[in-house]
Formats: structure tokens, C-alpha cells, sequence
């Protein structure tokens, strides 16, 4: 059997980590002020068009994007050719910008009827196929942090006790470190990168979640298994010769896991992208962090442990 | 040794989940009703409408031509009153397109899908198929604009009393000018209240919104979107297709309060004046024209609630009551079995609510053994305690009546002052009515009447290219991982693609059999599960492959691989089952939605991967008498193996 010395580079996987997972958070906060707005959790503009046959939504993206508008377009029917177009608060001062360089002196109408006097300009449509234009409010507000986090503790806390008594302290310890890791490292992906915070993107951190939880559990069950009545053999050998033997098992459980997400950027369903990024993305953390991140966790843990004892 | 009839197991669990299934796929019946005013059109107009509908039937709604509809040329008859659709994948959200876009044809809550047999057996008639929340079929979008006007005169009727007496003090000239001073505060600070900025508004809005989701999520909706449109006033609700939406509407609109008042004190002067004049009109035999027998012929019409306070009223200032009190009907059952709920008699309350429902929390409906009734329970807020134990103390002797929804349902009489916070309320309740006091209770009234402002259809929220490719790719992702599972573990992966094939098909029924609405959330659940299931199956073979690599006999390798793998299995999916538990719990909306198919498939995994697929690799072994189990792809396979 093949054993590759996983730990050994420990210092380097755990450092390169904490650099990206760094790295990801100076630029998200650094240069772009924190994470992406989005409808679902800020609110904003929404108008619901419909379009002459012909036009679609390249006509609309261009539109939005040579004025630096950040918009998310979504085709509702496709027999009656209408869209739906979300606009950000943070675009607001752009809207006005081309308003005012369009029909300068014009005053008094909201920012949402300037849109639409834009939008029907644009477009050369009558003002009733603006099927409805408003501000709207969060759809998740404030209170889903505050859940997300009471959950992510009150989850790991759960883990902490269950693999405690499964198994031992410093396994237990390890996973649970192991997954604020994978959360944090998908976050900070997110801020990175931009992605728009939606409710696609929930579902896809609660899977990251769930699936990470089941491979720190596997790998470290072997370990426990390989552990037991063997004190003989050092620590960083039993989790060398775990992960060994569980290796084949990563690679099948994480590739069909991954084919069927990677269907769907393959298929090409535009609005799941992110989704599917995130979730691709998570998949790979969340095996990564099992070997690279947990086993090592839990060597350090072990030999302070001695050490101090 | 295993015995064969243990297969019978998994064979009737799959036989009856494939049946709970059947709806999803049999042909449907739908009967849309028509409304009976259009018959009473000339019959021009009636051919008009007839003749759009059909134009939308052809262009919009039949677009795959799969569905046949009857009558295809003429409008039907008045006596049938109905179209007839047939045909498979009628889906709740077409049917709220097809009755919201022709709302001067068809009458929407007398729509009706036919059950087929398995749901007249199993429910009565209930729906089973499942259904697909907002973001995957579409809905209905509801624009409530709140009516701040209504809301203002409510105001002013609970503090009339006080600024009236706060007027008359402040006027009469023996008061000092400081205390003229305190109670001109006292005023304008009432006044204030009735002053509506537009932080006001926003919050008033923002209660109503959370008492609408919670009312939503009562009705197992997952996942309505709810929102706050700030420049109408309006709150916007957008919901997953739902087969009667006027039902709906009621719940969401719905203002009922609950509130306790105290009632006149005795000797009862004004209900007495009431009771001579019926008694009176009785005793000539003239029973038609009581009140109480004119106000529930109001009620049996059904004419409205604006009728309702249009009589009450008018009963107010034939009997002179005064501002300070306010007349109001008891509600009661009759003795007959099946008597309807209607106003019994007439009773005069003080008009000063003495105790609200923001005062309740946490109301339970009970059933009462001693008495054979439903009773509700509830528990009192801190500050709610003080007031009753006050008020009880205060008032002895005195009638309390509860009222919920402008009906006065009992007025016990107060024997002791009650402390302590927990307090009941009995009346002639059918379970279904008790259940509905407490969710008034334990979810608070709505702050503001609301109306419909716009009501129309709206397609998939994540847009319909994107679903129509995601199924079709996650459904080859799902034979990519058949095939895969197939090429590498062989028999063993045939076992495997047959157990997710079956933990899928369990999962689906369970899923139908909850009324779960399935959203994009809800599928990344299914597709956790899936992935787990497989692992599951690839933890087991590859534990069995490394005992018949060091050499074990196949019996006891098999034994051996389940057994090695049952508790890192078991780990694996009880601690996400526990994560999965805490999310419903804790969790709303998207959170709960993909927690609930989580959880439901950590089960069926388990059970599919533990028991199912054991069973078949040990049948299969010690039954059948399999010699080799090639664990392995044709390409990995070592020589002294192969």
C-alpha cells in the first residue's frame, strides 16, 4: 500500500490556508467594502418587463453593463417574453447619472419612475409593458446571521460531544476546527470573488456543510479504529495509514459527488452558476480540509498534549 | 444465514412508495368552474370571453398539446358549469395562471382536481402529488397594501375614553397648573400615536410581515417570499402554487384579534334593555323581528363584516348606548349536533379593552376530558400577569368576556384574583376552531388591515432555462454516477445504483406523503443525500475489497465489510442528522426546506444502505452461492487477483 507521509507538510497546509482564507477577506473588505449586495438580503429595485419578440436578455445585460449597472436579469415566461430585472441599492447613484446626462433639469420623479422612463426609452416599449417597477425590501433580513451563526455553534458543539464520546477529545476538536476552516475558506471565496449572496448560495454552504461533516467523520473513525490498542505506533503513522486507507473512498465519494454539480455548469443553466460554484468549490474544501487541515490539527493537539502532560 | 422472505420487506416499502408516487405521473382530470355570472351575460359577451379563453388555452397554457380539453367549441352549458382538462403534470401553479388570467370566466375556489384512487383511499381526496415551491414552478404574486386610514380610527377607539376624561379634566377649572400641564403631555402624547411617519409605517409593516410568514409557515407553505414594498405601503407576497388561492387569501388578511373586556357592571342596565324589548317582541310571537334573529339571518347571508358593524351600530343608537361601552353578539352552538356557530344573544362590554392579545404567548388547543370540549391554554407575558392579577383583584364579581374576532365566546365570572401566568379560555369550540384561537393568539393579530393591490401569476423565480437545464443535468449527473458506481464496483455497484434508485423512490413518498413543498434548497438537500448514500455504499465495498484482500473467505468478508463499516456510517449520518434537526429547529425558509429532505434521506439512507443493500450482498453470497466479489474496475485489477 502507497503511504504518502500527509502530515509532514503540515506547517505548509495549514499556513497556505490561513493565507488564503486571509487574503480572501483583505480583498473583500479591503477593496470591495465587504460582500456583495444582492436583492435577497438588501433589497432593491425591481422592474418586470415585457419585451418585444426579439429582444431578450443579451439586449438587457448590455444595456445594464455599458452603464454600470449592476442587474440580475431572469427570463419569468418565455411565451410572453418577460423578464425580470434586480437592480442593487448600489447602482441607485448610477441610475441617476444616466437620467440626468439623458434628460438634464428633470426633477421630482423617484429614482424608480427615472428607471422606468429609462428602461422604455431604451427598449422602445409603451410604459404598460413595465409590468410592475418597486422598491423592494430583504427577503432574508438580519435575523438569518444571527441563525446562521447560532446554528454553525451550536452544530459544532454537537459534533465536539458526539466524537468525544465516539471516539476522542482531540478527533473531535480537530473536525469541528476542520469546519469553521471549510466555512470560512468558502466565505471568503464568496467575498472574493463577489458572489451575490442569494438563497441558492444558503443552500449551498448548509451542503458544504453537511457533506464536510460526514468526511471528517469517515476519515477519523479509521483513525480511531487503526488506534486502538495500538500505542506502539506514533500518532502521525496510525493517521498516515488511516488516510491511506481511506483514500480510495475519498476520490469515489468526491467525484460522484462532483458529477452531478458539474452537470449543471456544464448544462449551462446560467442562474445556478454561483450556486454551483460555491457548492464545487465547498466539495473540494471540505475533502481537502479532512486531510490537510484536521489530521494534522489533531497531531499538534496530541503532541502538546505530552508535552505539557 | 439470511432468510429469503426477508426481501418482502424492502419489496412492500417499494411497492407502496411507488403508489404513493402514482399521482405525479397519472392522468389528471381538472374541472374549472365557470362563474355563474356569465351565463347571465347577453350572449355576445359570453362568446367573447369563451372565444379569448380558448385563443390563451391554445397560445399560453397547451403549448406541449399534450392536454385535451372538453368542451372544445362552445362555452358549456349552465347546468355542467365547468371545463374539463385532461392530462398529465397539471400542475397547482397552471391552474392559479389559468384561473388568475381569466378572472371574469372562472370561479376560482370551485376549481377541483380529481383525486385519483390512491388519494380518495389514503386522504380523503387530499392532493399527494408533489409540490414545487416558487423558485422551481412558479406562483402567485400578492401585492396587500396596508390601510393605515382603518388603522387610525382603531386608534382613536381604544384611547377615546381617556382623552375624553383627560379633555373634561384639563377644562374643569379646579385642576392646578401643573397638573393641567401633566395632563396636557399625557394628551398630545396620545395624539402623537395617532400620527403616522413613515418609521411608523415601516414598522407597523415590518410586524405585519412576520406575522404573515409565521402564518404562512403554518399553512406548510415552505418558502413563500415575503417582502416590504416601501413606496406603496404595500407588503408583497409571493407564493408556490396552491390549489385554492382565495383560502389563502382570508388567512393572510385575516384581522381577528383576541381581547378581553370587562362587561357592564351589575345590575346590567343596558343588556337589560335589550332583553326587555326582545322578551317583549317574543311574547307577541314575533320572533322574526328580534334583533338576534335578524342578526343571524345577516350572518347566514353571508353579506360581510362592513353589514355586521353597519348593524351593530345601528342596535348601539337604538338602545342608547353610551360611548364608553359597546354593544356586542355572544356566539354560541346550538344543541343540535351539527349546529352552525351564530350570535345567541346580545351583551354590553366596556369599550376599554382590559386585556389584549399582545398580553398572550404560547396558546395551545387542549381537549378537555371533564367536559368533553376544546379549550385553549395559553401563557401570559410578565407585564401581561401584573394586569390580569390587577384587574382580577380589582374587579371581583364582575363578568371578564373573552372576545375573539368581534364574537364574545364566554364571560366567566371573576371568583378570585389570578396570579401566576397561565390562564385557559373554554367556549363551544370544534377542534378546528380551537386550533385556530390559539394561532391568533400565539401569533399576534395582523396591526393593519390589509388589501389586495394586485394579485397575478408569476413564473419560476430562478428563471425557466435554468430548471428545464438543471433537471436535465442533474439528472445525467445521476447516471454518470450509476454508471460510474457500475464500472467500478460491478455487482457490487448494480447493488448500489438499485439501492439509490429505491432510497430515492422511499424518500420522494415520504417527501408527498409530508405535503412538503420541494425548492431549490429542498433538491441541494436531495443531492447531499444522494452523495452520502453513495459514499455509504463506497465506505461499505471498499471495506469489503480489503477483506478479501488479506484473504478472507466471501462470507466472512461480507460479514466483516458491513460490520466495519456500520458505525462509520451510522457516525457519519447520525451527527448530520443532529446538525440537520438544530437547522429545522433553529432555522426558517430556505434553511428548514433544505433540513427537512436532509434529515428524511439521512433515514432512508440508512436504511437502504444498512439493511437493503446487506440484504442483497448476503442473499446473493450464502442463498445463491456467489463464488467471487470483484470489488474492483477491470483496469485496477492486480493479476493474482483477477
Amino acid at each position: 500500500m502507497p503511504r504518502f507521509p500527509y502530515t509532514k507538510y503540515k506547517a505548509f497546509t495549514l499556513s497556505f490556508s490561513l493565507f488564503l482564507i486571509l487574503a480572501g477577506y483583505v480583498k473583500t473588505f479591503a477593496v470591495h467594502g465587504g460582500f456583495a449586495n444582492s436583492l435577497d438580503f438588501n433589497g432593491g429595485l425591481r422592474l418586470v418587463i415585457e419585451l418585444p419578440i426579439g429582444k431578450g436578455r443579451p439586449e438587457i445585460e448590455t444595456f445594464f453593463l455599458e452603464n454600470k449597472i449592476e442587474a440580475v436579469t431572469l427570463l419569468l415566461e418565455k411565451q410572453k417574453n418577460i423578464y425580470q430585472v434586480d437592480i442593487g441599492l448600489g447602482s441607485i447613484p448610477k441610475i441617476e447619472e444616466l437620467f440626468n446626462s439623458k434628460s438634464p433639469g428633470d426633477k421630482g420623479a423617484s429614482t424608480i419612475d427615472r428607471l422606468v422612463t429609462l428602461v422604455v426609452q431604451q427598449f422602445q416599449i409603451p410604459r404598460e409593458k413595465v409590468l410592475s417597477a418597486d422598491q423592494v425590501g430583504a427577503v432574508v433580513g438580519g435575523e438569518l446571521t444571527e441563525t446562521g451563526i447560532t446554528l454553525l455553534i451550536s452544530t459544532l458543539l454537537i459534533i465536539l460531544g458526539y466524537l468525544s464520546y465516539r471516539s476522542a477529545f482531540k478527533f473531535a476538536l480537530a473536525s469541528a476546527i476542520a469546519l469553521v476552516h471549510d466555512i470560512l475558506f468558502t466565505l471568503a471565496m464568496i467575498g472574493f470573488f463577489q458572489i451575490k449572496p442569494s438563497v441558492p448560495i444558503i443552500a449551498a454552504l448548509l451542503t458544504l456543510l453537511g457533506y464536510s461533516i460526514n468526511d471528517k467523520i469517515v476519515v477519523f473513525d479509521r483513525i480511531r479504529e487503526n488506534a486502538h490498542g495500538k500505542d506502539n505506533l506514533s500518532l502521525s503513522n496510525i493517521i498516515n495509514i488511516s488516510i491511506s486507507q481511506t483514500l480510495g473512498r475519498t476520490i469515489n465519494t468526491s467525484i460522484t459527488t462532483l458529477i452531478s454539480i458539474i452537470a449543471i455548469v456544464i448544462g449551462g443553466a446560467i442562474e445556478l452558476y454561483d450556486f454551483a460554484y460555491v457548492l464545487i468549490f465547498g466539495v473540494v474544501v471540505g475533502t481537502y480540509s479532512s486531510i490537510f487541515i484536521a489530521a494534522p490539527i489533531a497531531l499538534i493537539y496530541d503532541d502538546w498534549r505530552r508535552k505539557s502532560a | 444465514m439470511r432468510s429469503l422472505s426477508l426481501i418482502l420487506i424492502p419489496v412492500a416499502i417499494l411497492m407502496a412508495s411507488a403508489t404513493i408516487l402514482y399521482p405525479n405521473f397519472a392522468k389528471r382530470t381538472l374541472q374549472l368552474a365557470i362563474k355563474p355570472g356569465v351565463y347571465e351575460l347577453a350572449a355576445g359577451e359570453q362568446t367573447k370571453l369563451w372565444k379569448e379563453f380558448l385563443e390563451k388555452w391554445k397560445k399560453d397554457y397547451n403549448l406541449s398539446g399534450e392536454w385535451t380539453i372538453s368542451p372544445d367549441e362552445e362555452l358549456p352549458e349552465a347546468s355542467v358549469g365547468f371545463i374539463e382538462i385532461q392530462g398529465r403534470y397539471i400542475t397547482a401553479a397552471k391552474i392559479n395562471q389559468i384561473s388568475q388570467e381569466n378572472p371574469e370566466l372562472i370561479l376560482e375556489p370551485k376549481n377541483r382536481l380529481i383525486p385519483t384512487w390512491i388519494e380518495e383511499k389514503l386522504r380523503g381526496g387530499k392532493s399527494l402529488a408533489i409540490k414545487l415551491g416558487l423558485d422551481l414552478q412558479g406562483g402567485m404574486r400578492v401585492v396587500l397594501k396596508g390601510d393605515f386610514e382603518d388603522y387610525q380610527s382603531k386608534l382613536r377607539d381604544i384611547y377615546a375614553k381617556e382623552l375624553r376624561e383627560l379633555e373634561t379634566q384639563i377644562l374643569n377649572p379646579i385642576t392646578s397648573p401643573e397638573e393641567k400641564k401633566k395632563l396636557q403631555d399625557r394628551k398630545s402624547e396620545i395624539e402623537s400615536n395617532f400620527e403616522l411617519t413613515p418609521i411608523r409605517k415601516m414598522a407597523e409593516l415590518e410586524k405585519a410581515k412576520m406575522i404573515i410568514d409565521n402564518r404562512l409557515t403554518g399553512q406548510n407553505l415552505t418558502e413563500p417570499q415575503v417582502r416590504i414594498q416601501k413606496e406603496q405601503d404595500a407588503i408583497e407576497v409571493s407564493l408556490p402554487g396552491v390549489s385554492n388561492s382565495s383560502a389563502i387569501l382570508e388567512i393572510l388578511q385575516n384581522t381577528e384579534t383576541v381581547e378581553y373586556r370587562l362587561e357592564e357592571p351589575s345590575p346590567f342596565a343596558y343588556r337589560s334593555r335589550i332583553e326587555d324589548s326582545e322578551r317583549s317582541l317574543m311574547n307577541q310571537g314575533r320572533r322574526d323581528d328580534t334583533d338576534i334573529v335578524k342578526f343571524q339571518n345577516l350572518i347566514k347571508a353571508k353579506m360581510g363584516k362592513k353589514a355586521q358593524n353597519q348593524f351593530i351600530n345601528d342596535l348601539e343608537n337604538k338602545y342608547k348606548i353610551p360611548p364608553e361601552y359597546k354593544l356586542y353578539a355572544v356566539w354560541g352552538r346550538g344543541t343540535g349536533p351539527k349546529s352552525q356557530l351564530l350570535p345567541r344573544s346580545f351583551t354590553v362590554l366596556e369599550r376599554k379593552i382590559a386585556l389584549s392579545g399582545n398580553d398572550m404567548t404560547n396558546a395551545q388547543p387542549n381537549f378537555n376530558s371533564n367536559s368533553y370540549g376544546w379549550i385553549v391554554s395559553f401563557t401570559l407575558t410578565p407585564a401581561g400577569a401584573d394586569k390580569f392579577f390587577e384587574l382580577t383583584s380589582a374587579n371581583r364579581g364582575r363578568n371578564l368576556s373573552i372576545i375573539w374576532g368581534e364574537k364574545v365566546i364566554s364571560s366567566p365570572v371573576i371568583n378570585d384574583p389570578i396570579a401566576g401566568g397561565r390562564a385557559e379560555i373554554s367556549g363551544s369550540f370544534s377542534q378546528e376552531e380551537a386550533i385556530r384561537l390559539a394561532n391568533v393568539i400565539s401569533e399576534g393579530a395582523l396591526p393593519i388591515p390589509l388589501n389586495v393591490l394586485e394579485m397575478r401569476f408569476i413564473g419560476p423565480t430562478l428563471g425557466i432555462e435554468s430548471i428545464e437545464v438543471g433537471i436535465r443535468a442533474v439528472i445525467i449527473g445521476f447516471l454518470f454516477v450509476m454508471v460510474y458506481m457500475l464500472v467500478y464496483y460491478r455487482l457490487g455497484g448494480m447493488i448500489a445504483d438499485f439501492s439509490l434508485v429505491a432510497n430515492i423512490l422511499i424518500l420522494a413518498a415520504l417527501l408527498s406523503l409530508m405535503d412538503f413543498t420541494l425548492t431549490l434548497p429542498g433538491f441541494a438537500g436531495i443531492i447531499l443525500t444522494v452523495g452520502m448514500a453513495v459514499d455509504a455504499n463506497v465506505i461499505i465495498y471498499e471495506r469489503i475489497r480489503e477483506e478479501l484482500e488479506d484473504g478472507r473467505a466471501i462470507g466472512l468478508a461480507v460479514t466483516n465489510g458491513f460490520q466495519n463499516a456500520f458505525y462509520t456510517i451510522l457516525d457519519a449520518n447520525i451527527t448530520t442528522l443532529i446538525a440537520g434537526v438544530l437547522m429545522i429547529r433553529l432555522g426558517n425558509g430556505p434553511i428548514k426546506g433544505f433540513a427537512i429532505t436532509l434529515c428524511w434521506g439521512i433515514i432512508t439512507t440508512l436504511f437502504t444502505s444498512l439493511f437493503l443493500s446487506r440484504l442483497f450482498v448476503e442473499l446473493l453470497v450464502n442463498r445463491f452461492g456467489l463464488k467471487s466479489l470483484k470489488l474492483k474496475p477491470f483496469f485496477l485489477l492486480e493479476k493474482k487477483h483477477a
